[in-house]
C-alpha cells in the first residue's frame, strides 16, 4: 500500500473512531485511554496461553516482562481497579485504540497484526439481562449510525449450558470438567465419551493398592496413605503441590472408579443441547421441551434468556434472522454468559465486525475482591471501514 | 551470501553435533573442507564446486533456513519446530541422519500420582488455580512447541516460564510446577524427581538435512540437492 493510501486510511479510521466514541459517550460511557504496554504476567494469567502464542511479549532493560495489549478488555479492568480498589463500584467505560496480535503466514487483510478496537465495558450492574441487552443494542446502534446495514447477529449463552449441567444429577467434579471443556469441542466430546464409557475408561495406571486404601470421607488418613506410598516406593515429594492436593485428586479418581457411567439419556440430553442451532426466537421453546422431556428444571435460565431477548427487541432491534448456536463461542477463556458476534455478509463469519459478551469472573482474576458482573463488546474498526459504502477514499 | 548462484549449505560450527555431522557426511562420501583462515567459517565440498558451506551455530541454522540465507542445512528437528511456528510451510525435512537423537517431553514430578496423562494435567491445572490463585507454570525453552502440543491436547490452564538452562531443576526449586524439555535417556529427569507423562512425548527429534523454501532455488541447485540427499540416504 502506498504511503498516501496508508495515511488516508488512518485518517478515515480516526474519523470513524470519533463517531463511535461520540455514540458511546452519548450513552453514558466514560471515555478512557488504557496503556498500550501492559504487564505480561497478569495478561497471560488471565487470557491463557492460547492467546499468548499471538501476543507480542518482550522484556524491558530492567528485565520486566511486558506485552503489547492483545485486547482492551483486560486493560480496562486494570484501569477500573486502579481507580476503585476492590472493584465494587459500578462504572461504564468506552475506549478506542490499537491492539496487537501476531498473525501466521498467509493471514488476510481482515486479520492485520495491528488493529483498532472501539469498545465498551460495563461493570457492577446487577441486572445481567438488562445490561447484556443494553451492550448489544448500543453496539448495533453505533454500527448503524455509521451507515452499516444488513448485519447478521449470532448469539450464544454459557448461562444456559451451565444451568443444564447443574440440573443433571452427576458428581460435581464431572460438572467442572464439562464446563471447563465446553469451549473446545473436541476435548468436550472426548470428555463426554469418557464419562459415558464409565470407570473402565478411568484410572489406567493408578497404583491399585493405593486406590483401594483411599477413603474419601477421611482426608487426613488419605494424605497419610499417599505419603506412606511415596515413602515406600522411594519417590520424593517435590514442588509446590502438597500431598493433600495429590491425595484429593486421587480420591476423586478412586471415587470415579466406583461411579456408574453417565447414563446414556443424560449424555444424550447434553448432546442434544450442544447441537442446538436455531433462530433465536425458537430456542426458549426448544429448551423448555427438552427440559420437560428429560425431567430437568431449566425454568430460571430459560426465563432469563426470554427476558434478555425481549429487552433487546423493546429497544427497537429486530432479532428476526438472528441465530443462536449452543456451541457458538469466542476463543477467549474469560466469557461466562451471553456472547454475541455481529457479522457483515461482505466479510463473512470468520471476520466479525463486532463481538462481545459477559465475563463475570474476569475482574476478580485481575484483582477485585469479589466477582463483579461485567459485560462488554468491541468493534473492529478496520473491518467496519472495509464494508462501509464509500468510506474508502 | 547467496548472490553467487551457489548452493549454500549451513552446518553446525562446533561441538558434538559438528563432529557427528562431519562423520555422517564423510560416510556418505561428502568430504567437507574448511577454506580460508584455519578457523574459518566457510568451507567447500570436494567434487561439488557449486556448493558453499557455512559453519554456524546450530540454533542459527534454523534462522538461515527460515530467511532463505541457506538452501540446505543440518540441524535438530526440535530447533526447526521451535523456531518456526509454521515449519511445514517454510522448510522441507529431507533426511533423518540418525544422530542427535532426543525426545522433547512433558515431565511432571514423579510424586504426582494423580497425573499420568495430558488430560489429567488439564484437570489438575484447574484445581491448582483454584487453590493457589495462579496458573500452573511450565518451565521450558520450547515455547512454540509447548503451546502447540498443549493446545492439541486440550490443556489450557497453564503458563509458560521461559527457562534457558537447568530446566529439570525448576519444579524442585519451586520455580515451575512442570517442565517441557529434551531428554535422551531420561536419567536426568529421574534424578530430579520427574517422570514423563504417558502421552507426553511431543517430538522424537534427530538431526535432519533440511531445505529452505525461501532460498533462491534454480533447477541446477535442485539437482545438487537431489544428489546430496541420494548420497546421504545411501
Amino acid at each position: 500500500m502506498s504511503p498516501a493510501a496508508t495515511l488516508a486510511d488512518s485518517d478515515a479510521l480516526d474519523a470513524e473512531a470519533r463517531r463511535l466514541m461520540a455514540a458511546f459517550t452519548g450513552a453514558g460511557y466514560e471515555r478512557i485511554a488504557p496503556a498500550v504496554i501492559q504487564p505480561a504476567g497478569l495478561f497471560l494469567d488471565v487470557i491463557g496461553e492460547s492467546l499468548r502464542g499471538r501476543t507480542y511479549v518482550f522484556s524491558d532493560p530492567d528485565g520486566e516482562e511486558l506485552c503489547l495489549r492483545p485486547d482492551l478488555t483486560v486493560p480496562t479492568c486494570r484501569w477500573h481497579l486502579e481507580r476503585h480498589p476492590g472493584g465494587r463500584a459500578a462504572a461504564r467505560y468506552c475506549y478506542s485504540g490499537s491492539a496487537f496480535r501476531y498473525q501466521p503466514v498467509g493471514a488476510d487483510s481482515a486479520h492485520p497484526r495491528e488493529f483498532h478496537q472501539a469498545g465498551i465495558e460495563s461493570f457492577g450492574v446487577a441486572d445481567r439481562e438488562a445490561d447484556d441487552a443494553a451492550v448489544l443494542v448500543l453496539i448495533l446502534d453505533a454500527l448503524r449510525t455509521s451507515g452499516l446495514d444488513g448485519l447478521q447477529i449470532r448469539i450464544g449463552d454459557l448461562g444456559l449450558f451451565n444451568a443444564l449441567i447443574n440440573a443433571i444429577a452427576m458428581p460435581e467434579r464431572w460438572r467442572r470438567r464439562l464446563k471447563n471443556k465446553f469451549w473446545r469441542s473436541d476435548a468436550f466430546r472426548a470428555e463426554l465419551a469418557r464419562l459415558k464409557a464409565g470407570p473402565a475408561a478411568h484410572g489406567q495406571g493408578l497404583p491399585s493398592e493405593l486406590v483401594l486404601a483411599l477413603d474419601p470421607a477421611d482426608a487426613e488418613t488419605t494424605t497419610a496413605r499417599v505419603l506412606d506410598y511415596l515413602d515406600r516406593t522411594g519417590i520424593e515429594l517435590i514442588g509446590t503441590r502438597t500431598a493433600e492436593e495429590i491425595a484429593e485428586r486421587l480420591t476423586a479418581e478412586a471415587a470415579d472408579l466406583q461411579e456408574p457411567p453417565l447414563a446414556p439419556e443424560k449424555a444424550a440430553l447434553i448432546e442434544r443441547y450442544v447441537a442446538i442451532k436455531a433462530p433465536v426466537h425458537e430456542v426458549a421453546d426448544r429448551l423448555t421441551e427438552l427440559a420437560h422431556a428429560s425431567g430437568v428444571d431449566l425454568a430460571a435460565a430459560v426465563a432469563a434468556y426470554r427476558r434478555r431477548l425481549a429487552l433487546i427487541e423493546a429497544a427497537g432491534i429486530s432479532m428476526r434472522g438472528a441465530e443462536f448456536s449452543a456451541e457458538f463461542g469466542r476463543n477467549l477463556e474469560y466469557y461466562t454468559g451471553f456472547v454475541f458476534e455481529v457479522i457483515a455478509p461482505a466479510l463473512g463469519a470468520k471476520s466479525p465486525v463486532a463481538g462481545g459478551g459477559r465475563y463475570d469472573s474476569l475482574l476478580a482474576e485481575v484483582g477485585a475482591l469479589l466477582p463483579v458482573p461485567a459485560v462488554g463488546a468491541s468493534i473492529h474498526t478496520e473491518r467496519m471501514l472495509a464494508v462501509l459504502p464509500g468510506a474508502r477514499p | 551470501m547467496t548472490g553467487n548462484g551457489k548452493l549454500v549449505l549451513a552446518l553446525p560450527s562446533k561441538g558434538r553435533l559438528m563432529d557427528q555431522c562431519n562423520a555422517a557426511l564423510a560416510k556418505a562420501g561428502i568430504v567437507v573442507e574448511r577454506t580460508g583462515p584455519a578457523r574459518g567459517y566457510k568451507g567447500e565440498i570436494a567434487g561439488m564446486p557449486d556448493v558453499e558451506v557455512n559453519f554456524v551455530s546450530s540454533g542459527e541454522i534454523a534462522q538461515f533456513l527460515k530467511s532463505g540465507s541457506a538452501h540446505l542445512g543440518i540441524t535438530g528437528e526440535d530447533l526447526i519446530r521451535e523456531n518456526m511456528a509454521d515449519a511445514d510451510e517454510r522448510v522441507r525435512l529431507l533426511a533423518g541422519l540418525g544422530f542427535g537423537r532426543a525426545d522433547v517431553v512433558v515431565a511432571v514430578p514423579a510424586c504426582w500420582l494423580d497425573v499420568r496423562r495430558m488430560s489429567d494435567l488439564e484437570e489438575m491445572a484447574l484445581a491448582y488455580a483454584r487453590l493457589h490463585g495462579r496458573r500452573v507454570r511450565v518451565a521450558t525453552k520450547y515455547m512454540t512447541m509447548t503451546r502447540r502440543f498443549f493446545a492439541k491436547s486440550g490443556v489450557t490452564g497453564y503458563r509458560i516460564v521461559e527457562s534457558l538452562g537447568a530446566t529439570e531443576g525448576a519444579p524442585a526449586a519451586g520455580l515451575a510446577e512442570l517442565i517441557v524439555d529434551i531428554t535422551t535417556t531420561g536419567a536426568t529427569l529421574k534424578a530430579n524427581g520427574l517422570k514423563v507423562l504417558d502421552d507426553g512425548v511431543i517430538l522424537q527429534s534427530e538431526a535432519n538435512l533440511i531445505a529452505s523454501n525461501a532460498a533462491p532455488w534454480t533447477p541446477e541447485l535442485s539437482a545438487i540437492e537431489a544428489r546430496i540427499v541420494a548420497q546421504l540416504r545411501g
